[in-house]
């Protein structure tokens, strides 16, 4: 067994409170990210799941360091990149990729979708940056007249495509997938599940895979880690997580779950808060 | 509610709402809906289901007399609680929405005016459209916002929107929804911006409220698993066209149009891990859109 | 996101269409003959400007009784020639409106680039001047400062460019915090580009839009600006015609030579009205979602 892709250690995240800032003096900070432990296996589809305002969303950004950790270690091949400067970062961005959850704000309207993903590999210094593009695009099943095409001239399932072909292009080996079917129907959503698990085991990726829908993440992730408000409460194994929850809330998200079978008794389960 | 309820002669149980080959086309440009037929009755859920552009959110907006501007009805009836809002003028059209239909919309953010408090936001309708008295809409609103659960009815009345929380609004929209003793309630896709545990908790409200006065609801959703769980009734929709519709039990039990079967193959669902996501097969969407095509060109008179 | 029905959005109904593009033809026209006249006035103008004579004052324009060959548009009360000082008055407009705006432009909308993009204390300096800067009467603060640098085209210009910077601060600021936050500039940002980087290659292009609107519009308030300081006689000191003064001078006639002041007026307001309407029209053109 191979050493893990990531090693995350107490990881520790505060963002300062604007709105509650005095004129004077720095902002008083929320922990978003309260302690978290946990490994990502190589080659292994990881999801996080958890509410909004559980802090996954926050979290992915950590591991693809579009934002800094507050403490705590955060090991991509051994290495603590957590708080590492921006330009030793830089070269590690290659093998850091995010595909995103908006099919149209992910995608520069401006910009034509073979420049789309062409760009990072330029910025890498590669020469044959179009024949690559027009490979990654043929992988995610676009074909290369799509390169001259417009982001708003092709479908929300398409433009998650374009989203993923520009994330596989330089070969990474993490890719932060964020909710990226979220804003699908559920046809296109099929698709680009379908798309991912393949292209995952052909280039043998480590995917983090962020989704508020158990559903999904049992179809396609091997593990799952569950968040509720910053903190890891339940972590393993799919089957284990969800044939035997260790926590209740991992318990209330599955039964909350509107499955498309038939069940009488299903609204009866969930009791009625008072707010 | 039972199929047998459901089935029952129209001379008994008058339908809350018919709608007769409704068009609805862009102006000057395609059809939005087409040949939309569809009957609930009193107390029903019905589920309009289908993916983004199906027309299944066109339907309760030309019940309610809201379509966008750039909409109109080429043809068709619309009878809410018996009376036919097409022949009637803009002013009784409009009263009769006002009494007898209300729409639970979807985000919560922006459904409620920030700069004017709760209380008014539910009594309005019902002191201005519906002549109740101030005393009466107050206690109602009070009334309706204990039922959906929501601790100090008091204070959430002379709260501003922005004083409650996410989960709050949603609840305050339902009660708004329900104030005015409506028939028909037009749900549009009213879960969709939540979390599954909120999801839960408001698909029981609307259908415990619901049940107790009898309202009956357009549930208006893309999602096949809130179908089979909160409607009696489902209808299909595609490129705004039924292409299935009946009581939801036997549609998830033995769907007869391929899309359908599609549509509820490619819900992914987490007691069945190893089944692969089965993706709605292409062709079945281009054969539907030539059968589409080919039927407006022969029957497109109406355009 | 229709994979699945029949209708995508129609493309614009024609009627539509044709009007929009109406607009933008019809002030790119009568822009494109004012510069041309501008450009080319010492040889289109039948007269010299300055020229006076008495015995020619107060001529009525063409299809009017008394109306002298050769002086198409009339004579004002010293008997210079109308159109002829028009056409020179288009010089002095143009040139304030193209360097004026330019240079507020471009000043103003790096700082608001700067500001919205960054953010941080670049936004909190950039903003405070800005209000600070806003918080002066305009046309006071314009007076003041030609008062100050005395009179002149330069100072005209000057005067404009310095307060008018923040118009295009404010909105530029505004619209790039809102592109800031798209996830195509935090992808960028993943795929390897710098700060700057990413602000030049991805922001600005969707930026630019409302820039060139903006710089049309101010150039048309760039024209009424320099109108109005040599109404009030603080622009050019020279003889040379302009239309702000020419509409001056017309009011004391106005009763028995209405063609001093309307011609000049009439001129000014189709200017500027090109100048907002061409603003529209090219940011629609730019816009490769509206097209």
């Amino acid at each position: 067994m191979s050493e893990p892709l990531f090693q995350v250690k107490d990881l520790h995240l505060s963002l300062p409170d604007m709105s509650r800032k005095k004129l004077f003096g720095p902002a008083p900070r929320i922990e978003i990210l309260k302690g978290l432990t946990f490994d990502l296996p190589k080659g292994e589809i990881v999801g996080i799941v958890g509410e909004s305002g559980s802090g996954k969303s926050t979290l992915g950004r950590v591991l693809v360091r579009l934002l800094w950790a507050s403490s705590g270690q955060v090991l991509f091949r051994g290495q603590d990149i957590g708080r590492l400067p921006e330009d030793q970062i830089k070269p590690l961005r290659r093998d850091l990729q995010m595909i995103f959850q908006d099919p149209m704000s992910s995608l520069n309207p401006r910009h034509t979708i073979g420049h789309i993903v062409a760009a990072p590999i330029d910025r890498y210094g590669f020469r044959d940056s179009k024949k690559l593009a027009l490979e990654a695009l043929e992988r995610v099943g676009l074909p290369g007249s799509f390169a001259q095409r417009y982001p708003h001239e092709l479908s929300g399932g398409q433009r998650q495509r374009v989203g993923i072909a520009r994330a596989i292009a330089l070969n990474p080996a993490f890719i932060l997938a964020d909710e990226i079917v979220s804003g699908l129907d559920v046809s296109s959503q099929a698709q680009v599940l379908t798309l991912l698990q393949d292209l995952a085991a052909d280039m043998n990726l480590t995917i983090a895979f962020i989704s508020h829908d158990l559903s999904v993440i049992r179809t396609v992730c091997s593990q799952v880690i569950v968040l509720n408000h910053g903190e890891i409460v339940d972590a393993g194994p799919c089957e284990h997580v969800f044939n035997a929850p260790q926590s209740d809330i991992t318990r209330t998200l599955i039964d909350a779950i509107p499955l498309p079978e038939l069940d009488d008794n299903w609204l009866e389960q969930v009791a009625l808060d008072d707010v | 509610m039972t199929s047998e309820q459901l089935n029952q002669p129209d001379d008994v149980r008058k339908p809350t709402l018919e709608v007769n080959g409704l068009n609805v086309a862009l102006r000057g440009g395609p059809r939005l809906l087409r040949d939309v037929s569809l009957t609930v009755y009193p107390g029903e859920v019905r589920a309009l289901v289908g993916e983004s552009g199906a027309g299944k959110s066109m339907i309760g907006k030309a019940v309610l007399g809201v379509l966008p501007t750039s909409t109109q009805i080429t043809s068709g009836k619309i009878l809410l609680h018996g009376e036919d809002l097409g022949q009637s003028s803009p002013a009784r059209r409009r009263q009769t929405v006002a009494s007898a239909a209300s729409l639970i919309p979807q985000d919560p953010l922006t459904a409620l005016n920030p700069s004017r408090r709760i209380g008014v936001q539910i009594t309005e309708r019902l002191v201005k459209r519906l002549g109740w008295s101030r005393a009466d809409a107050d206690a109602r609103a009070l009334e309706l916002l204990e039922r959906v659960h929501i601790r100090d009815p008091q204070r959430v009345m002379v709260s501003y929107p922005h004083e409650l929380s996410g989960g709050m609004r949603q609840r305050v929209l339902i009660a708004a929804a329900f104030a005015p003793r409506p028939k028909l309630i037009v749900a549009d896709e009213p879960t969709t911006a939540l979390d599954v545990t909120v999801q839960k908790q408001i698909l029981r409200l609307i259908r415990e409220l619901q049940a107790e006065s009898g309202t009956a609801v357009l549930f208006v959703t893309h999602d096949m698993g809130v179908v089979a769980k909160i409607s009696q009734t489902v209808t299909v929709l595609f490129a705004g066209k039924i292409v299935e519709s009946a009581l939801t039990r036997d549609v998830f039990a033995n769907p007869q149009h391929p899309y359908t079967r599609a549509l509820i193959g490619a819900t992914p669902r987490y007691t069945h891990p190893d089944e692969p996501l089965k993706p709605v097969p292409p062709e079945l969407i281009t054969n539907l859109k030539r059968e589409i095509a080919l039927a407006d060109m022969n029957g497109a008179a109406h355009v | 996101m229709a994979e699945a029905t029949v209708n995508a959005v129609p493309s614009e109904p024609r009627a539509r269409y044709r009007k929009k593009n109406l607009r933008l033809w019809l002030s790119a026209s009568w822009l494109v003959l004012v510069a041309l006249i501008a450009i080319l006035a010492p040889l289109l103008a039948p007269h010299n400007p300055l020229e006076q004579d008495l015995m020619l004052e107060r001529l009525p324009p063409i299809g009017f009784s008394g109306y002298e060959a050769g002086y198409f548009l009339g004579t004002d009360s010293l008997g210079r020639d109308v159109l002829s000082r028009v056409m020179y008055g288009a010089q002095i407009a143009l040139t304030v409106a193209l360097v004026a705006a330019t240079a507020a432009c471009v000043f103003g909308s790096a700082l608001g680039l700067l500001a919205g993009y960054f953010g941080g204390w670049v936004d909190r300096v950039v903003s405070r001047l800005i209000e600070i800067w806003m918080a002066f009467p305009p046309v006071l603060f314009s007076i003041l400062l030609v008062a100050v640098l005395g009179a002149g085209l330069t100072s005209v210009i000057l005067a404009i460019a310095i307060i008018d910077w923040t118009r295009f601060a404010r909105v530029i600021r505004a619209e790039t915090m809102v592109q800031a936050r798209m996830d195509y500039v935090q992808s960028a940002r993943i795929g390897g580009a710098t700060r700057l980087g990413t602000l030049v290659g991805e922001v600005v292009p969707n930026v630019l839009p409302t820039i060139i609107a903006l710089l049309s519009l101010e150039m048309g308030v760039a024209v009424i600006v320099e109108a109005i300081l040599s109404f009030v006689n603080l622009s050019i000191s020279s003889d040379s015609p302009t239309w702000g003064g020419m509409i001056a001078e017309g009011r004391a006639t106005i009763h028995f030579a209405w063609w001093v002041l309307v011609v000049p007026l009439v001129v000014l307001f189709l200017t500027v009205l090109s100048f907002s309407q061409l603003g529209e029209g090219l940011k629609d053109q730019f816009d490769p979602l509206a097209r």
